[in-house]
């Protein structure tokens, strides 16, 4: 194995050293291996926290790669509408973001936004359906959850029909929302998404339970995705004196602006209420919301809520209406005043009528938004089927689907996305002759821990390759590789045009700030081809081909380097077989 | 051109001189300027080499033996207790007979914590096949360091230049920074025995067995044999170029001296001094200053102590359980000698306390009344 080389020097200095030309691959140190490392990728919790299961590691690496096209189609595979969803989006995604635990949380919605922006303005590259399949399904709503089943069902080749009570589509997107959130031309501009003969938009179609038997005979199954669309009353006297919060935004994106001045009372404390009092404050008023629990209980995303305040909005807790009394043109708002009660099994914090106090306030305007519920005729109480975002019953035979807001707990844009998304796997499967397997199919395609389910993994992706159960913990990650580095600042309008215009707040991530962003990204349970593990593996086993890594068995010696190098645990190690 | 110069900054401006292309080191008091101002250079482009920064003096002494295996010239610097952490790489760098050439700050070691001068660090790395040149002035920092390039470069073994901590290390003296063209001439570009040739793949440090073992160990020392007669060869070179020389070792007043001081580094100049006053007073004395001590310059120090009757050794260092260490090199290096002085051997200056010309008064005194040196080494200058 060793040879000694005698060179002899010029100066006749002796000079002897061990030196050998022969090489080691006869020396097959495979042979010494107990267990063995393999390429295992892993998923993020980001992509487990996200409701769409978004492969959201992989869109980092591409946009920090500025391969936008792969990026897009990437986010695309789980989410129709992402420059819609890096807006609206309460992003659960950077909540689990393991890079928190080392400084910061990266902005994957802002991240996902300029994507979305970046396909906005390429509209040769919307969506490739398939052929038609030869069946067809109806579609009752044209909101997230009515919109996401067109997209997903056209996909997989069924004809859609969407029936919408307005003359627009977008529903809450396009009434709900106001526009400093979610600019109208974005949301048009997203829905050319779905400009195929195959999805075709039938307005001022207001269906009734009634009309539900007629259509089914017209087609292999219907979805409701008619939303809440009643908003929940006070149920005080006075209350015909309350605007109510859902109808005003509804006036406000028609561009029917009410004539809104003075003080304005915001009843309530979710996410309508805090998009109630940003715009009123935009139309001149000084909204105060007014909520019978603290801050603390607000059921409104906090960062709508510090943002709001930010701007102006007052907020005085701890008050419950109970009387509205008209005195010209001001309503006295008789509030009683709450205090903590017990706490729930759950350890919810009750509140409870503080003995007799009361307090009146006047103001201007009193608009309610205190919720919406579904439509009393939409009700239903005995199920064929029961999902996380979805629910069937079968009429006549003939599958019946209740999505978005009918059916989640949660009642965001995205979980109402990730409702039509459900609801058409589970009728895809229910046409391929497989309804006993539901449960079954719906598990394999789980992203995580679920309930959120992969689309990618449904049409046999690459991501059915993927441990889509285990989930990267921060500790796997080898923070040796990632210097601390603060998320990049967003971009944001000034305080004083949040108070008189209706203009985005948020401006988005430029491009070199977006780049800054996404490198941030530990890319966590996917090979991003660092190649750290061929550069430390200390017999030379890794191969690269150009395409891929593979692992010479005759030589790797099972040591474990890789695994343990590897900064982002798409690695593990196995018992031999 | 003279300058104005750290002791340390000599040693960078060699460095820069030399052309080193690789240099990688970790910092540690009070070798620190030396590697501080080379990265300096680096930064800003006065020298084109690559600056590996390590989390250890280990790893300083890995990249300089890797980077001088592909067959470019390579510096690194250290002391102490980092110097004894690169012990392990030491010997490998002379086994793979590598021209690595190195600063070495001579410090004491812990514990007690102690930054100051002391030539224990150096001295404990003596077995481990580097050449060991010992400096008294910035100059000759500057010029060793220059000469320690031509001199690794010829006999394939590496060199540490040693400076004190301090005395030498962070003390300004005037220093003549020869021309870039002059260095060049003296010192042309490196053309390595070894190379790591990707055309020509091989693997160097490889197992060797019994049968190959002990032929490569008796090459390291026949090229130390051979350092000698090189070391003369580049200093005559040198002086060629620069007009300077200093030989293995600086003989002072030793012509006719009974009795000849003998020890290395800055104490040295202290020494002359003590020299002047007592041949004043009429005493025969003398001082070797010794520079080179791998390999032992034998015979030139047997040369020169031919005709005295004592020899007082000043150790900065001491093997425990054993003494001073020059004075036992010293001894072994005179016992062959037909006529042998007798050999005092004392310690002190340990941990930077100073070595004062009133003490080398006190060795004379103590040895010139003796009839016999005392088995073990004496301690000068304890407190009381």
């Amino acid at each position: 194995m060793s040879q000694s080389i005698q060179t002899q020097p010029p100066n006749n200095v002796s000079l002897l050293i061990s030196q050998s030309r022969t090489n080691t691959l006869g020396n097959k140190t495979g042979t010494w291996r107990f267990v063995r490392p393999k390429y295992q990728e892993k998923t993020a919790p980001c992509s487990n926290a996200c409701p769409l299961g978004i492969d959201v590691a992989m869109v980092e690496m591409f946009a920090s790669r500025k391969d936008y096209q792969n990026a897009l189609n990437t986010v695309l595979m789980e989410n129709p509408f992402p420059a819609i969803c890096g807006r609206v989006c309460f992003h659960p995604c950077e909540s689990a973001c393991n890079r928190q635990f080392l400084d910061q949380s990266v902005g994957i919605h802002h991240i996902e936004r300029f994507i979305g922006h970046w396909g906005l303005n390429r509209t040769n590259i919307s969506c490739k359906y398939p052929e038609f399949n030869g069946a067809s399904i109806a579609i009752i709503g044209a909101g997230p959850a009515g919109l996401s089943v067109a997209y997903f069902a056209r996909r997989l080749g069924y004809r859609c029909d969407i029936f919408e009570k307005s003359d627009n589509p977008g529903g809450l997107l396009k009434y709900g929302i106001p526009s400093y959130r979610l600019p109208d031309r974005i949301l048009m501009d997203e829905l050319h998404r779905l400009d195929d003969e195959g999805i075709q938009f039938k307005y001022a179609q207001s269906i009734s339970m009634d009309q539900i038997n007629a259509l089914k005979q017209q087609y292999d199954a219907l979805f409701l995705c008619c939303g809440d669309a009643n908003s929940i009353t006070l149920k005080i006297s006075g209350e015909q004196f309350s605007i109510d919060g859902l109808d005003l935004l509804r006036q406000i994106r028609s561009n029917q602006m009410p004539l809104i001045e003075g003080t304005v009372a915001v009843i309530g404390g979710g996410n309508t209420a805090i998009d109630v009092a940003r715009s009123v404050l935009r139309m001149g008023a000084h909204p105060v919301i007014l909520y019978r629990r603290t801050r603390k209980e607000m059921p409104a995303h906090p960062h709508e809520i510090d943002a709001a305040l930010s701007e102006g909005v007052l907020l005085k807790e701890c008050l419950s209406p109970i009387d509205i009394q008209k005195n010209t043109n001001l309503f006295e708002v008789s509030f009683q005043r709450m205090k903590p009660g017990e706490k729930t099994n759950e350890g919810r914090q009750t509140y409870i009528p503080d003995g007799n106090r009361r307090e009146t306030i006047t103001f201007n305007h009193v608009v309610s938004a205190i919720g919406a519920e579904m439509d009393i005729m939409w009700r239903n109480e005995l199920w064929d089927l029961s999902l996380s975002h979805c629910r069937m019953k079968k009429i006549e035979d003939q599958p019946v689907f209740w999505c978005g807001d009918l059916t989640t707990s949660e009642k965001t844009v995205t979980h109402a996305l990730a409702s039509g998304k459900q609801a058409v796997i589970a009728w895809d499967v229910m046409q391929n002759q497989k309804e006993n397997e539901i449960h079954t199919i719906c598990h394999q395609c789980q992203v995580g821990k679920g309930p959120a389910l992969s689309f990618d993994i449904y049409t046999k992706g690459d991501r059915k390759n993927r441990n889509n159960t285990e989930i990267v913990k921060f500790e796997h990650v080898n923070t040796a590789y990632f210097p601390n580095i603060p998320a990049v600042q967003i971009n944001k309008i000034s305080q004083e045009s949040c108070q008189n215009s209706f203009d985005e707040v948020i401006s988005g991530f430029n491009e070199s700030q977006m780049i800054e962003e996404a490198t941030r990204c530990f890319n966590c349970g996917i090979c991003n081809d660092c190649d750290t593990c061929r550069i430390f593996c200390p017999e030379m086993a890794i191969q690269w081909d150009n395409t891929t890594r593979h692992i010479l068995m005759d030589y790797c010696k099972g040591c474990g380097i890789c695994i343990e190098e590897c900064p982002r645990d798409a690695m593990k190690l196995e018992v031999e077989p | 051109m003279k300058e104005v110069l750290e002791g340390s900054h000599a040693v960078s401006e060699a460095v820069r001189l030399a052309r080193a292309k690789v240099i990688s080191a970790y910092p540690i008091t009070p070798q620190t300027h030396i590697v501080e101002a080379l990265s300096e250079y680096c930064a800003d482009g006065s020298l084109d080499a690559r600056f590996i920064c390590v989390e250890s003096e280990h790893s300083a002494m890995a990249s300089c033996i890797g980077a001088a295996s592909a067959g470019v010239r390579t510096f690194t610097a250290s002391s102490s207790h980092g110097l004894a952490l690169m012990h392990e790489l030491l010997h490998w760098a002379s086994g793979a007979r590598l021209p690595i050439v190195m600063a070495e700050v001579n410090r004491a070691l812990g514990p007690g914590w102690n930054i100051w001068m002391d030539q224990s660090d150096s001295l404990s790395q003596r077995d481990t096949g580097w050449i060991q040149l010992y400096c008294e002035t910035a100059q000759e920092v500057l010029d060793t360091t220059l000469q320690a390039y031509r001199l690794a470069e010829t006999v394939n073994l590496p060199v540490m230049v040693v400076l004190d901590a301090f005395f030498l290390s962070h003390t300004y003296e005037p220093v003549d920074i020869p021309d870039q063209q002059s260095v060049d001439k003296f010192l042309p570009s490196f053309e390595p025995r070894i190379s790591l040739d990707q055309q020509n793949p091989n693997a160097i440090g490889q197992m060797a067995p019994p049968a190959y073992y002990m032929e490569m160990r008796h090459s390291i020392q026949m090229a130390m044999q051979s350092v000698m007669e090189h070391f003369i060869d580049v200093e005559r070179q040198f002086e060629h170029v620069f007009g300077r020389s200093y030989g293995p070792i600086t003989p002072f007043a030793c012509d006719d001296a009974q009795y000849i001081f003998l020890m290395a580094g800055t104490s040295a100049s202290t020494c002359r001094q003590a020299i002047n006053s007592l041949r004043d007073k009429g005493h025969k004395v003398g001082v070797i200053k010794l520079k080179m001590f791998r390999p032992f310059p034998y015979q030139d120090v047997r040369k020169i102590l031919k005709h005295a009757k004592k020899v007082i050794v000043l150790d900065r260092n001491c093997s425990f359980g054993a003494g001073g260490i020059f004075a036992q090199e010293l001894r072994s290096a005179m016992y062959a000698s037909d006529r042998h002085p007798q050999i005092f051997s004392f310690i002190s200056g340990l941990g930077g306390r100073d070595v004062t010309v009133d003490h080398f008064f006190e060795m004379f005194d103590r040895i010139e009344k003796a009839d016999y040196p005392d088995d073990e080494s004496v301690w000068i200058g304890l407190n009381p």
